[in-house]
C-alpha cells in the first residue's frame, strides 16, 4: 500500500516504504476522538468546538494532511507557511475560550505579558515556526522520529495531566520510530509535519510553551544555519556518503556541522543529535518545572 | 396453426419487452445524484424535527406541536386571519385601511397591514389550502410548525443548484450538506420556528441562482429575459417577507458595481439588473408596509446608482469619439450631484446618512436599552464566529483563498456574498443565518479544491515526482483514499460528536414547551407544561377583550394562546406604551395601579424561575432577570412620568444601569451587596434588603408566589402583603423541583383590585 523509496544512506539503496506517518496520524486522531467522546477530556468542554482533544486532533490532521500535499507536490515555501496559520485558528479559539494566559514567562527576566497579540501574532507564529522546524531536520533513519518523540515525553513530563491526551499518540510514534531508526520504514512528510504540529499544539493547549521552545534548541539551530546559509549565500546543506559514513565540507546545518570533516555512521549521527535534544528537554522541564 | 401461435407468443414477449422502454433512462451519475440529495434533504429535515420530543406528551403519547420564541406566534395569528377571512381581507378590510388587531397594543390595536410582512402567513397560508384540499387532516398550528423545517430543506435544495453553478456538483453537494448542518441555521428552521427567516432565506439563495444565471453570457437573450424576471418575482417575494430585503438587495448592486470597475460591463448586465430590479421593485412597492416610500430608503436609492452607471456605460461604449464620452460623464455626474442637492434639500439625505454608518459602524447604534434588551439585537462578538461554526471554519478561509486566485463572475458574487455577509454577521447576532450559506459554499469550496489534486491523482495513474530527499517516484491511489479520509475525519469534529453544536442547537424544545427556562435541555424529560396550564386557564375562564398587562416578552402567548387582549408584545411598535408597563411594574403598587387605570387592565401577569432546594430565585429566563430592562426603558421617560404626575421627582428613576442597580438593589430586586471582606464572593451577613426594590410592584408580584411555593413545600417563608392585587392563579405551585432539574418555573396571574382601590382612592 505505501509507496517505496530508496534508502540513499545504505549500501545498495534498498526500496523502503514511505509515508507510514499517517497511521500517527489516524491512530491519533481516533484516541482524541475517543476521549472526548467518553467524557476523558482534560477540560470540561461544554461546547464540543473547542475541546482540548478534538482541537489537538484537527491540528494533527491538517499537518498530516499538509504532509501528504507536500510529499505529492512539492508544496512551495509560501503555502508550507500559510497552512499552519489556518491550523492555528481552532487553537487560537480554544486558548481564549479556556482563558489561557498571556504571557511568558522568562527565567530571571520577569514576565511578558502579550494580551490579544498571544493569541492573534503569537500562537499563529508558533504553530507555523515549530511546524517548519522540526520538519527541517530530518532525513537520517530516526532523526525525525525519535527526537521528537524525546520533546513529546519532555511535554508530557512538565504538563501534568495534560499528559492524557498524547498518551496512546506518543506510543504509536516509539513504534514508528523504532522500525525507523532500524531503517524499515520512512515517516514521510506526512508524520513529520503532524508531529511538528502536535508539539506546537500540545505545548500551547497545556501552557508549556517555554518547556517546547527550549526543547528545540537544536532544532531552532539547525533551521537558523540552513534559512541564514540560503538567504545570504544562496548555498544548501548537503551531505555526502560513501557507502558507510556520512561526511560534508560545509557546515550549513547541524548534520553538516556534525560530520564536517569528521566521517561518521547514520547511526552515530542520529545518536548524537538525539543526545543534543535530550539535554535541551532535561535543561526545558527543569526550567518549566523549577523556575516557571 | 404452429407459426400462428408462435407469433403470438412473440408479438406478447415483445410487447413485455416493450413495457420496459417506458422505464425513465437515468444513467449511474443521476441516480447518485438523486441519492446523495436525497439523503441531504432527510437529514435537514429529520434534524430539524428535534424538538418534537418535547411536543409529545409521555403519558399519552399524544403529539401537540406548538410555536417557539414569541414572534411566530404572530406569525400564525396573521395566517390563521388569512385561512379564515381570505387572502388579502388583512389588507383591504376597514375600508382599505387594513386589518386592526384590537386584542395587542390596547387600546390602540395594531394595524397589522402596516405593521407586518405578510409573505410568510400568505405563503403557509396558501400551502395549507393545499394541503387540506389533498385531505391532510392537520391543524393550522402544526402546519406551521411544521413548515420551518420544510423550508430549511429546500433551502437546502436551493443551495445545492446555487454550488452547482458556482463550482460543480462537488460544491453543491457540500455547500448543501454544510448549510443542513449548520448551527444557526437549524435554530432558525427548527419545529416551530415559524418566522421570517425560514422563507428570507430560501429565497435569497434561489434570487442569487436567478440572478447569476440571468447574467451568465453563454446563455440567449430570452433566457437572460425569463431568469431576470424570475429573479424580480424572487426578490419581490423577499420584500413581501422579511425586512432584511435590504442585503439581497445591497448584495446584488454591490457585486454589480464591483463588476463595473473590473470592466466586465455587458448589455446582458444592463438588462439583467434592470428587469430583476424593476420587477422586484415594483413588487415590493406594492405591500402595504413598504409603499412607493421604500424606494427613497437609504438602501434602495444606490440600486438607482448603479443602475445610472450601467447605463453611462452602455454610452460610452456605444460613443466612438472622446468628446462625446466626457461630455456623456460629465452629465451624469451633474445628474447625480442634482440629484443628491434634491434629496438633501427634500430631507432624505440625513437619514440616509445615518442608516449608512448605522451599519457600518454598530458602535454607533443609538444605544437604547429597547434594542439592546433583545438578545438577538446585539453585537456579537468576533470571537464568536468560531464558536458558531467550528473547525469548518478552516476550509472557509481556504475557499476563500481559492476563489480569490480564479476571480469570475460567480466568484466575484461569492466573495462579496461571504464578506459581506460575514460583516453583517459580526455586526449583529441574529444576521448569523445570512452567512450560513455563504459560509457552507465557501467552505465547499475549500474542501473541493484541496482535495481536487488527490481526486485528479484517483482518476489517473500518477506520474508526480517529487522529493528529493528520497527521491519518491510514484505515489499509490491509496493515499488519495487517506487524504480524503483524514478531511472526512475533520468534519467529523464538526458534525459527528455525541453533543456538537449542531445537535445541541436543534435539541432543544420550543420557548413554550420548554417553559421559557434557560436551561439546559438534558434538564427537560417532559414538556414544562406551567405556560401551556395558565395560557388554557385563561382561554377557559377569561374573555378575549379582558385585558391582562404583563411585560412584552409574553404578549403574542398571551393574545395568541390565552386568547385574551395584550398591552405589548414583541412587536415593539409603541415605545411609550413599553415605557409605561415598564413603569407600571417598577413603581409602587398605588402608582402601578393608577397607570393600570389608563389601560383598563382587569388582571397583572409576572413570570419567575427559583430553585427548588433554597426557594431563591435562579434566574433562568424570568422576570427576576428582566426587571433591569424594566426600569431602564420606563426610566428613558423620566421626565414624562414626572410631568403627567405620576411619581414624585425623588422616587423616579433614570435609564443609567448602575444608578437602577443602586436604587432597587445591586444584588437582585430588593437586595443589596455588600462585599465587606472584599473577597468578591457572597458571604453570610454580606446580603441586607433593598426598601425601593421590595417595595417595586414586580418584586411583590414575584415574592408572592415564591413566598406561597415556600410555604406549600415545608419551607421558612414570610408573608408578603398586596396592596390591590389579589392572586388568581398561579401556575407551578404544585412543582416539587423534581420535573425540571430543580428548577420551578412559576407562572403568576394575579386580579387588580380595583375596589379597594378606589375605596380608597375616590379621586383616581
Amino acid at each position: 500500500m505505501f509507496p517505496k523509496v530508496p534508502d540513499q544512506h545504505k549500501p545498495g539503496k534498498p526500496l523502503v516504504p514511505t509515508g507510514l506517518g499517517v497511521i500517527y496520524v489516524v491512530v491519533s486522531a481516533a484516541y482524541l476522538f475517543f476521549l472526548h467522546a467518553f467524557g476523558f477530556d482534560v477540560e470540561s468542554a461544554s461546547i464540543s468546538n473547542v475541546s482540548p482533544a478534538l482541537t489537538l486532533a484537527v491540528c494533527i490532521l491538517f499537518g498530516g494532511f499538509m504532509g501528504l500535499l507536500d510529499d505529492w507536490m512539492n508544496l512551495r515555501w509560501r503555502y508550507k507557511a500559510l497552512f499552519p496559520l489556518v491550523a492555528a485558528v481552532p487553537l487560537t479559539a480554544l486558548a481564549y475560550r479556556m482563558g489561557a494566559r498571556t504571557a511568558i514567562t522568562l527565567p530571571f527576566l520577569g514576565t511578558i505579558n502579550f494580551e490579544r497579540y498571544y493569541f492573534f501574532v503569537l500562537i499563529p507564529l508558533m504553530v507555523t515556526v515549530v511546524t517548519n522546524t522540526v520538519n527541517q531536520l530530518g532525513g537520517l533513519n530516526g532523526l525525525e522520529t525519535v527526537c521528537p518523540a524525546i520533546i513529546m515525553v519532555g511535554l508530557m513530563v512538565a504538563s501534568g495531566k495534560s499528559a492524557l491526551l498524547l498518551t496512546l499518540p506518543l506510543a504509536v510514534w516509539l513504534v514508528l520510530a523504532f522500525f525507523n531508526f532500524q531503517g524499515k520504514i520512512f515517516v514521510g512528510n506526512t508524520g513529520s509535519f503532524a508531529i511538528g504540529i502536535t508539539l506546537a499544539a500540545f505545548a500551547i493547549i497545556s501552557d508549556v510553551k517555554w518547556c517546547l521552545l527550549i526543547s528545540l534548541t537544536p532544532y531552532i539551530i539547525n533551521s537558523s544555519m540552513i534559512l541564514l546559509n540560503y538567504f545570504f549565500f544562496r548555498t544548501k546543506a548537503n551531505v555526502s556518503f560513501d557507502g558507510k559514513r556520512l561526511f560534508s565540507d560545509h557546515r550549513r546545518s547541524l548534520i553538516t556541522l556534525i560530520t564536517y570533516r569528521r566521517p561518521m555512521t547514520e547511526r552515530q549521527v542520529v545518536a548524537i543529535i538525539a543526545l543534543l535534544v535530550a539535554a535541551s528537554t532535561v535543561v526545558a522541564v527543569a526550567v518549566q518545572m523549577f523556575l516557571l | 396453426m404452429e407459426t400462428k401461435s408462435a407469433s403470438k407468443k412473440e408479438r406478447i414477449i415483445n410487447g413485455i419487452k416493450s413495457l420496459g422502454k417506458i422505464r425513465p433512462k437515468i444513467n449511474h451519475t443521476t441516480i447518485m445524484t438523486i441519492t446523495a440529495l436525497t439523503i441531504i434533504l432527510f437529514i435537514a429535515f429529520t434534524i430539524r424535527l428535534f424538538p418534537m420530543r418535547w411536543e409529545i406528551d409521555p403519558t399519552t403519547g399524544k403529539t401537540n406541536l406548538l410555536l417557539s420564541e414569541f414572534d411566530p406566534y404572530f406569525q400564525y395569528r396573521f395566517t390563521e386571519k388569512i385561512v379564515k377571512d381570505g387572502v388579502i381581507s388583512w389588507a383591504i378590510e376597514n375600508n382599505g385601511k387594513g386589518w386592526i388587531d384590537y386584542q395587542r397594543w390596547y387600546p390602540s390595536g395594531i394595524n397589522v397591514a402596516k405593521a407586518a410582512f405578510p409573505g410568510l402567513p400568505m405563503t403557509a397560508a396558501f400551502l395549507y389550502e393545499i394541503v387540506s384540499m389533498l385531505g391532510v387532516g392537520i391543524n393550522l398550528m402544526s402546519f406551521c410548525s411544521l413548515f420551518p423545517a420544510i423550508m430549511g430543506a429546500l433551502a437546502c435544495l436551493a443551495l445545492y443548484f446555487l454550488g452547482k453553478d458556482i463550482g460543480g456538483k462537488p460544491v453543491g453537494f457540500l455547500s448543501a450538506l454544510f448549510l443542513a448542518l449548520e448551527p444557526s441555521y437549524i435554530q432558525r428552521t427548527s419545529v416551530g420556528f415559524f418566522d421570517d427567516e425560514t422563507i428570507g432565506i430560501l429565497s435569497l439563495l434561489l434570487f442569487a441562482f436567478l440572478f447569476l444565471r440571468a447574467i451568465d453570457e453563454d446563455r440567449r437573450v430570452n433566457s437572460t429575459v425569463k431568469y431576470a424576471l424570475a429573479s424580480g418575482a424572487v426578490l419581490g417575494y423577499f420584500c413581501a417577507g422579511w425586512g432584511a430585503a435590504y442585503y439581497p438587495i445591497g448584495v446584488i448592486t454591490l457585486f454589480t458595481l464591483v463588476l463595473l470597475i473590473m470592466k466586465r460591463y455587458t448589455r446582458k448586465l444592463l438588462l439583467a439588473y434592470g428587469i430583476t430590479f424593476g420587477f422586484g421593485l415594483l413588487i415590493a412597492i406594492n405591500v402595504p408596509k413598504l409603499s412607493p416610500n421604500y424606494l427613497l430608503t437609504g438602501a434602495i436609492l444606490p440600486v438607482a446608482a448603479v443602475f445610472g452607471l450601467l447605463f453611462l456605460a452602455e454610452i460610452v461604449t456605444n460613443l466612438k469619439t472622446a468628446k462625446w464620452k466626457v461630455i456623456s460623464v460629465i452629465l451624469f455626474l451633474a445628474l447625480i450631484v442634482g440629484g443628491i442637492i434634491a434629496l438633501s434639500y427634500a430631507g432624505y439625505m440625513r437619514g440616509i446618512a445615518g442608516k449608512f454608518i448605522s451599519v457600518i459602524n454598530p458602535f454607533t447604534r443609538e444605544a437604547s436599552p429597547l434594542i439592546e434588551s433583545v438578545a438577538e439585537h446585539r453585537i456579537s462578538a468576533w470571537g464568536s464566529i468560531y464558536y458558531e461554526f467550528g473547525i469548518t471554519i478552516i476550509f472557509f478561509i481556504i475557499g476563500l483563498f481559492f476563489i480569490i486566485g480564479n476571480l469570475n463572475n460567480r466568484n466575484i458574487f461569492l466573495l462579496v456574498f461571504g464578506l459581506t455577509s460575514l460583516y453583517f454577521a459580526c455586526s449583529m447576532v441574529r444576521l448569523f443565518v445570512l452567512m450560513a450559506p455563504a459560509f457552507s459554499i465557501l467552505a465547499a469550496i475549500g474542501i473541493s479544491g484541496l482535495l481536487k489534486p488527490f481526486v485528479a491523482l484517483l482518476k489517473e495513474p500518477p506520474k508526480i515526482s517529487v522529493k528529493k530527499k528520497y527521491g519518491l517516484e510514484h505515489v499509490g491511489k491509496e493515499f488519495s483514499g487517506i487524504a480524503m479520509f483524514l478531511i472526512f475525519l475533520m468534519l467529523m469534529v464538526n458534525l459527528a460528536f455525541p453533543m456538537p453544536r449542531v445537535y445541541t442547537q436543534a435539541y432543544t424544545p420550543t420557548t413554550i414547551s420548554g417553559g421559557s427556562l434557560s436551561i439546559s435541555p438534558q434538564y427537560l424529560s417532559v414538556p414544562v407544561s406551567e405556560w401551556i396550564d395558565m395560557l388554557n386557564w385563561m382561554r377557559t375562564r377569561l374573555s378575549p377583550t379582558t385585558v391582562v398587562c404583563s411585560w412584552w416578552d409574553y404578549g403574542y402567548w398571551i393574545t395568541v394562546l390565552g386568547n385574551v387582549t395584550s398591552l405589548a408584545d414583541n412587536a415593539t411598535v409603541n415605545s411609550t406604551q413599553i415605557e409605561n408597563i415598564g413603569f407600571i411594574f417598577m413603581s409602587n403598587e398605588t402608582q402601578a395601579v393608577r397607570m393600570l387605570k389608563l389601560y383598563n387592565a382587569s388582571y397583572i401577569l409576572v413570570y419567575t424561575t427559583i430553585r427548588s432546594d433554597t426557594g431563591e430565585w435562579v434566574n433562568a429566563g424570568g422576570d427576576e432577570g428582566k426587571w433591569v430592562w424594566m426600569a431602564a426603558i420606563s426610566g428613558k421617560a423620566r421626565q414624562r412620568f414626572i410631568d403627567n404626575g405620576f411619581i414624585p421627582a425623588s422616587d423616579m428613576w433614570n435609564e443609567n444601569l448602575d444608578d437602577i442597580r443602586r436604587l432597587f438593589g445591586n444584588y437582585t430586586i430588593g437586595t443589596n451587596w455588600i462585599d465587606s471582606n472584599k473577597n468578591g464572593q457572597v458571604d453570610s451577613g454580606e446580603l441586607e434588603p433593598n426598601a425601593k426594590g421590595q417595595n417595586a410592584t414586580i418584586y411583590k408580584l414575584m415574592r408572592y408566589a415564591v413566598e406561597s411555593w415556600k410555604q406549600k413545600h415545608g419551607k421558612s417563608s414570610s408573608t408578603i402583603k398586596l396592596l390591590y392585587f389579589t392572586p388568581e392563579y398561579i401556575a407551578g405551585l404544585d412543582d416539587d423541583g423534581s420535573k425540571y432539574g430543580g428548577v420551578v418555573p412559576l407562572v403568576c396571574l394575579y386580579k387588580i383590585n380595583w375596589e379597594k382601590y378606589y375605596s380608597e382612592h375616590p379621586s383616581g
